[in-house]
């Protein structure tokens, strides 16, 4: 992608349509960038789609009985299973267009769950549908911990973390795993589509979504969505901890396609670890020790990026 | 309720509602019907270049053919979105846009949707692209109100063009960029400068004051501040350092 999207924020966001299809009055906390990302998701994806979703915030806060805040079909399915119900929805459209019950026409799947349905109860059933090749888009809302049931760590939740269940105390610090890297999992099925997007480039993430739903095959796409109520934050600092995110190097955004890699947002120098980590109360335990280490660990995995997208591009240029 | 007078028509032989004054297109895309179009977008005016929208509507027993994007909707139209005719006419302007803009993905999908593999009429050699669907110019001018761009010359020299070939009123703001429906226009950002490529519009960029980043055009900061009448120091930090002062 070559149009540099999010620097095109002033007048080209006038330009994106008003149409909505995750519309307004669910429940989602104040300040809620996953909220924000699914309403782009859902934006880009448009009115032909059909969506299936796993247990998460988006699922509680979207459909308290008797409202409901789609205007596209919608099933919510449990924990573990939303890419497989995303596969047989696939299948079954595939045959229902065969035996002319439906006109033949372009109908996206989108399965989608938080970053515990995706990356530690519904890997499996994901991994299966990845690896049957099912033309579907699996979109993960990672917030970084299982914040509806009131914020229990995950695999994905990042190293130094206070959590309920991993509560930073004199003896143990907080995490004391390093977030599982979900897309890079996704990149080793060999699937045409990997990206990472973030609600803070909303550009950017609403073109990758188009990119996936326009590819043929198995699409997963990784979105960073601040989580105020977790990550103890001021509702009004969602947005803005995104953009640290990214420029600091914790959350790359870039793309898989084909085996090819491609950072979105290529930054010449990061900024410090720090002024994303102070921001944040659940980092509010952390030793300069501690943050070293953690400014450590995410220089190097940048580095390692690079290189994956040097190596990817060779000869290609 | 508001007090927007309604009518009602068919498309397709579905009964359908709208409000009087609205597109045909927009409508009949808000029911799902699938209509291909390029020029038309939802936030501009319609403008009816690229043909492609063309049903059939009957009206008062009468049918012709008619771009859908700039058809105002009426009471008891029958509209049909794809009929022989309608398929036979939008397969022709598919190849004749296909010689125009030959290696354009949208065009190209478009095109093998219809089932159209090559085009019967001489490929333009330095083909760049462009359809002349006049999006971007409507975008400059309704949208930014730089009115950077416009159509230049007639019949088969026309181009989109700055006026006078002298980009003075571009912001390079990237919205004809993010617009244009077979990215023609491309942009490009290369240390503190940035290229609209085909509008030969280079600008230098303000750095952050407070991490040095540049982060936009400095022309166009002030031409926003100009406009709004902001004060002078309005945008001298970049959009994150901005919320870290506060």
């Amino acid at each position: 992608m070559d149009k540099n999207l999010d620097r095109l924020n002033v007048y080209a966001s006038r330009l994106i349509s008003q149409k909505e299809y995750f519309v307004p009055g669910h429940r989602a906390c104040q300040g809620c960038a996953e909220a924000l990302a699914l309403r782009l998701v859902a934006k880009a994806l448009g009115r032909n789609n059909v969506i299936a979703s796993a247990t998460g915030c988006m699922e509680i806060v979207s459909s308290p009985l008797p409202l409901t805040s789609w205007n596209v079909p919608w099933i919510h399915v449990a924990f573990e299973n939303a890419a497989a119900v995303a596969s047989g929805i696939e299948a079954g459209l595939k045959v229902l267009m065969r035996k002319g019950r439906i006109p033949p026409k372009r109908i996206n799947v989108m399965a989608m769950a938080g970053d515990g349905g995706t990356s530690d109860i519904g890997l499996q059933a994901l991994s299966g549908a990845m690896e049957r090749g099912h033309d579907f888009i699996y979109v993960c809302f990672d917030n970084e911990a299982y914040m509806n049931t009131g914020i229990q760590r995950s695999s994905s939740t990042p190293f130094g973390a206070s959590t309920t269940t991993s509560p930073a105390g004199s003896v143990v610090p907080g995490q004391t795993t390093w977030k599982k890297n979900m897309p890079e999992i996704a990149v080793a099925h060999n699937i045409p589509y990997v990206a990472t997007a973030c609600s803070s480039y909303p550009f950017d993430l609403m073109e990758k979504v188009k990119k996936a739903a326009a590819i043929e095959g198995p699409a997963y796409i990784h979105i960073l969505s601040v989580c105020p109520t977790g990550w103890r934050l001021p509702p009004q600092m969602a947005i803005h901890a995104g953009r640290l995110a990214v420029e600091t190097g914790m959350f790359p955004l870039y793309e898989v396609e084909q085996g090819r890699y491609h950072l979105n947002i290529d930054l010449s120098e990061l900024r410090p670890i720090e002024e994303y980590l102070k921001i944040q109360g659940r980092f509010r335990h952390l030793t300069p020790e501690m943050i070293e280490q953690i400014q450590q660990r995410v220089g190097e995995e940048y580095e390692k990026l690079k290189k994956k997208v040097r190596m990817t591009n060779e000869g290609q240029e | 309720m508001s007090e927007k007078e309604l009518v009602r028509f068919q498309i397709d032989g579905l009964e359908v509602e709208a409000e009087k004054g609205q597109m045909l297109l927009p409508v009949a895309l808000e029911y799902g019907f699938e209509i291909p179009h390029l020029c038309y977008h939802e936030a501009v005016s319609p403008y009816g270049a690229c043909r492609l929208c063309l049903v059939e509507v009957t009206k008062g027993g009468r049918t012709r053919m008619t771009t859908s994007c700039n058809y105002p909707v009426d009471a008891g139209i029958e509209v049909a979105t794809a009929t022989e005719n309608v398929l036979r006419a939008r397969r022709m302007i598919l190849e004749m846009l296909l010689a125009r803009a030959p290696h354009s993905e949208t065009i190209l999908t478009m095109a093998r949707s219809a089932g159209i593999e090559e085009t019967r009429f001489p490929i333009i050699d330095d083909a760049d692209g462009c359809i002349l669907c006049g999006l971007c110019e409507r975008v400059c001018r309704e949208v930014v109100g730089a009115n950077a761009i416009t159509f230049v010359n007639r019949g088969d020299k026309r181009e989109m063009a700055p006026p006078f070939w002298d980009p003075m009123a571009c912001i390079a703001c990237g919205a004809c960029v993010y617009v244009c429906p077979t990215d023609c226009i491309k942009m490009e950002e290369q240390g503190d400068e940035r290229t609209i490529v085909r509008w030969k519009r280079t600008l230098k960029m303000q750095p952050c004051k407070s991490c040095g980043k540049p982060f936009a055009p400095q022309f166009q900061l002030n031409w926003i501040v100009d406009r709004v009448q902001l004060p002078k120091d309005f945008f001298e930090l970049c959009p994150v350092c901005r919320k870290q002062k506060k």
